[in-house]
């Protein structure tokens, strides 16, 4: 960036209104597609678009994104400005979704502090070539762009010389404008507009400013020409024209009536030469703005870009104000539960304490809020996927949306768009057949798509259904089994153990590998990803009917309901979502297999145990169960007991990741992250679903 | 000076801010479109304007024409681009003050607004 004025901020502000540009145009493609036409609104908005790209990119020195944007404005111009225009649809579509799959690419290298270098000039190319054709397609090719002005070519801006003899006096004036100050010819019809209250007639040259852009060239190279007849003062005109706009130099002075005679046959020759043809009689000027139509009904319908009262925030400045919120959730604990202030028994600390939690929880709900986001712009993404798939597999597949305006905290919809596409692309490759078998199978010809978001809980779901060929349980168990990816047979796993195979590292179908999926990264990375927001990939499948994907995703990372425990001198916080029981159990319900592994009965169910002192070799004096307690975990169907010490109460906790240099030194089982307590000390995050789980509900 | 910015950009918007704030300008209002632009003029008055051109709701002109029969000292700077050479047209002729074009660097539009100090 070589322009001094270009700063941060300026350069956020812009990625950030381009891309929301470009989602909304992507959009906005996509949904007019559906229809088979733009309407007139949509029609306006590209153009609208278009010409604030145009003029922030060329602002900020990205000339290509600009030309490029020019192009398109100047197609959409031509269709806004022509009713009834012949253009052809989807190869418009086609160019500005291309158009904006370049943009995105920009955007990202702008974000990153690259140069935006991508080649346009295909693309741009194409853009012309189309606009061309539009053009001579209609008839149009010598409409000029900017043809809404009427040309008002009896409004020459001089005054013929009543007859009669008066004192003016004749004054010559040479106006040379700075350099690069763009559209000379209009500035020079403002010096003119304006100067109309000093003077009896003024002449000029070049006389052609209004219709000739040609005109800004002869300015550039002689200045611009003024024979000025008038009775106000010499000076008065010198301070006129003195204040003129980007001025490099004035020539004024006053002149001969010869010249000025003489200046006016020039005038005159040159106006004919020019062929331009204004009847004598209308060259008196007069300025009559009256005359000028009112324009047509202003009063357009407000289209979707209602104006609402937004600010946009930097994410990191929330995620701060979110670290902060959690510290003083943190701290709010630490004052309020101080073990000696709370021996002391003072009501009106007690009272003041929970004047103070009222308000910090309140404030933590606040910030929450304002990091929640509608999943609707990432579930409108997958239009295009869908649409662009469909289109190379010559597959008939449509998409329904359901539950858009869910919301979920910012940093989660980030995750949540990849391995969405993934499951997406999946089922239109793999999962829908093509329309024969479907026909075939007794299904309809179009295959469905179903993408819902709703709240359960403390989750959300986002559900991805399809009604396409289903997963092969049987395929996928010999594939697994031929992997090494398991051991058992397959009487021993139930349907959703053998769906899960496909979630595993290293497992792949990979039987035919196309453009979209199939080439490695699997729905292992899928579920990957949703596991490290801190969420679960469900798997369900019929043969035949379909494969339903159901993604379970957490509102928020930051702040969870955790139930502390102790083990020895250690803490561990349990989340309470995946804390089912506790209780204190009989060393008689305890089970040993021939492994020498402990299992507890429980309502007739067997849960293995996992022993948390043995588990991370604490040191403690509660190893048996009379006087230890055991937690009852589950997660995705899926449980096992921890035994723990004891219990130290359940407490809004804020969740912080392990230092990396303790993950690199050490991979520890079982850690989701940590996390401080009330009293200062720290206390680990148990992540349950790392623990030797059991599938005992459908034993 | 207190100056109004009025474009349906929000870049634009902070763009020209940031060229003519810290300087002896100071900008009082924004507004996104014309029809805003017209409220908030009678609420801020300003005594200059930048307006942009295209935008929805109302366009820049037909905010211009509003705003001048309200007030005939405001002064108003289009902000236009290449190709807008018709529309600055009749922006001139409807009292716009000055126009500048797009891309336009800091000294340029200083300049714009110094020549239409009085």
């Amino acid at each position: 960036m070589n322009n001094s004025y270009i700063d941060e901020p300026m350069l956020e502000a812009y990625v950030y209104e381009t891309s929301q540009i470009i989602e909304t145009l992507e959009q906005l493609m996509i949904q007019s597609e559906k229809v088979g036409n733009f309407s007139a609104d949509a029609i306006n908005e590209i153009f609208r678009f278009m010409h604030t790209i145009k003029g922030s990119s060329a602002m900020m020195m990205f000339n290509e994104i600009s030309t490029l944007a020019h192009k398109i404005e100047d197609i959409f111009y031509v269709i806004r400005e022509n009713q009834g225009v012949k253009y052809d649809f989807s190869t418009l579509v086609d160019c500005i979704l291309e158009s904006v799959d370049y943009y995105k690419i920009e955007l990202i290298k702008i974000r990153n502090g690259e140069t935006p270098d991508g080649d346009t000039a295909s693309l741009t190319d194409k853009v012309n070539d189309y606009l061309e054709m539009l053009k001579e397609d209609n008839g149009l090719k010598k409409t000029k762009k900017e043809k809404e002005t009427k040309s008002e070519k009896d409004q020459k801006y001089y005054i013929r010389p009543s007859k009669k003899e008066d004192p003016a006096k004749y004054y010559k004036a040479k106006i040379m404008f700075k350099k690069d100050c763009e559209m000379e010819n209009i500035r020079a019809y403002t010096v003119i507009h304006n100067i109309v209250d000093l003077v009896e007639e003024v002449l000029y040259k070049p006389s052609d400013i209004i219709d000739n852009d040609q005109s800004i060239d002869d300015i550039r190279a002689n200045g611009f020409l003024m024979a000025i007849r008038s009775t106000s003062s010499e000076e008065d005109i010198r301070k006129y024209l003195e204040k003129t706009v980007f001025l490099e130099s004035l020539d004024f002075g006053e002149a001969e009536e010869d010249w000025y005679k003489e200046f006016e046959v020039i005038y005159q020759d040159q106006e004919i030469h020019d062929d331009i043809k204004i009847p004598e009689t209308s060259k008196k000027y007069i300025e009559n703005q009256k005359v000028k139509k009112e324009k047509e009904d202003i009063k357009q319908e407000v289209t979707a870009t209602t104006t609402q009262s937004i600010i946009s925030v930097n994410v990191d400045k929330l995620d701060m104000l979110m670290d902060m919120v959690g510290e003083l959730v943190i701290a709010e604990a630490m004052v309020s539960q101080n073990p000696e202030v709370v021996r002391l028994e003072i009501e009106s600390f007690e009272k003041a304490s929970r004047q103070l939690h009222k308000i910090s929880s309140e404030l933590q709900d606040m910030v929450m809020a304002i990091r929640m986001v509608a999943l609707s712009t990432t579930f409108m993404k997958m239009h295009r996927i869908v649409r662009d798939m469909t289109r190379k597999l010559s597959k008939d597949v449509v998409l329904d949306v359901y539950g858009e305006e869910t919301e979920v905290d910012k940093n989660i919809i980030e995750k949540i768009a990849d391995p969405l596409m993934h499951i997406i692309r999946n089922a239109i490759d793999h999962g829908i057949e093509d329309g024969e078998d479907r026909v075939a199978k007794g299904k309809s010809k179009q295959g469905s798509i179903i993408l819902e978001a709703k709240n359960s809980g403390s989750d959300v779901l986002i559900i991805i259904k399809d009604d396409g060929k289903g997963l092969d349980k049987q395929k996928i168990y010999e594939k697994a089994y031929n992997q090494g990816l398991i051991y058992q047979s397959i009487e021993d796993l139930n349907d959703k153990d053998i769906y899960r195979l496909i979630l595993h590292p290293g497992f792949s179908m990979k039987e035919q590998v196309t453009e979209f999926s199939g080439r490695g990264v699997g729905m292992d990375v899928v579920a990957k990803n949703i596991e490290s927001i801190g969420g679960s990939v469900i798997v369900d499948s019929v043969l035949g009917k379909g494969t339903t994907i159901i993604l379970k995703i957490p509102l928020t990372l930051a702040i969870i309901e955790g139930m502390n425990i102790k083990v020895g001198e250690s803490r561990f916080t349990i989340p309470i979502v995946s804390v089912k029981e506790s209780f204190r159990p009989g060393s008689r319900e305890i089970i040993r297999d021939p492994d020498g592994r402990e299992m507890i009965m429980v309502r007739g169910l067997c849960y293995p145990i996992v022993k948390l002192y043995e588990y991370y070799g604490l040191r403690t004096d509660v190893k048996d169960y009379e006087n230890g307690i055991l937690i009852m975990v589950e997660e995705d169907d899926r449980s096992c007991c921890l035994l723990a010490d004891e219990l130290l109460g359940q407490q809004q906790v804020v969740v912080k990741s392990l230092p990396n240099y303790i993950k690199r030194y050490k991979q520890v089982k079982g850690l989701g992250g940590c996390t401080l307590l009330g009293d200062g000390s720290i206390s680990l995050i148990l992540d349950v679903g790392e623990f030797e789980l059991s599938n005992v509900l459908d034993k | 000076m207190r100056l109004m910015i009025v474009d349906d950009a929000s870049f634009m918007r902070v763009a020209i801010r940031r060229m003519i704030e810290t300087k002896e300008y100071e900008v009082v209002c924004e507004a996104e479109d014309g029809q805003q632009a017209i409220e908030k003029f009678q609420k801020y008055r300003p005594d200059i304007i930048t307006m942009d051109i295209t935008m929805p709701n109302l366009s820049g002109i037909e905010a211009l024409k509003e705003i001048k029969k309200l007030s005939s000292t405001v002064k108003v700077i289009m902000v236009s681009a290449m190709g807008q050479e018709a529309l600055i047209r009749e922006a001139v002729m409807h009292g716009a003050n000055s126009f500048i074009v797009k891309p336009f660097k800091e000294d340029k539009l200083i300049e714009v607004l110094e020549s239409l100090k009085s």
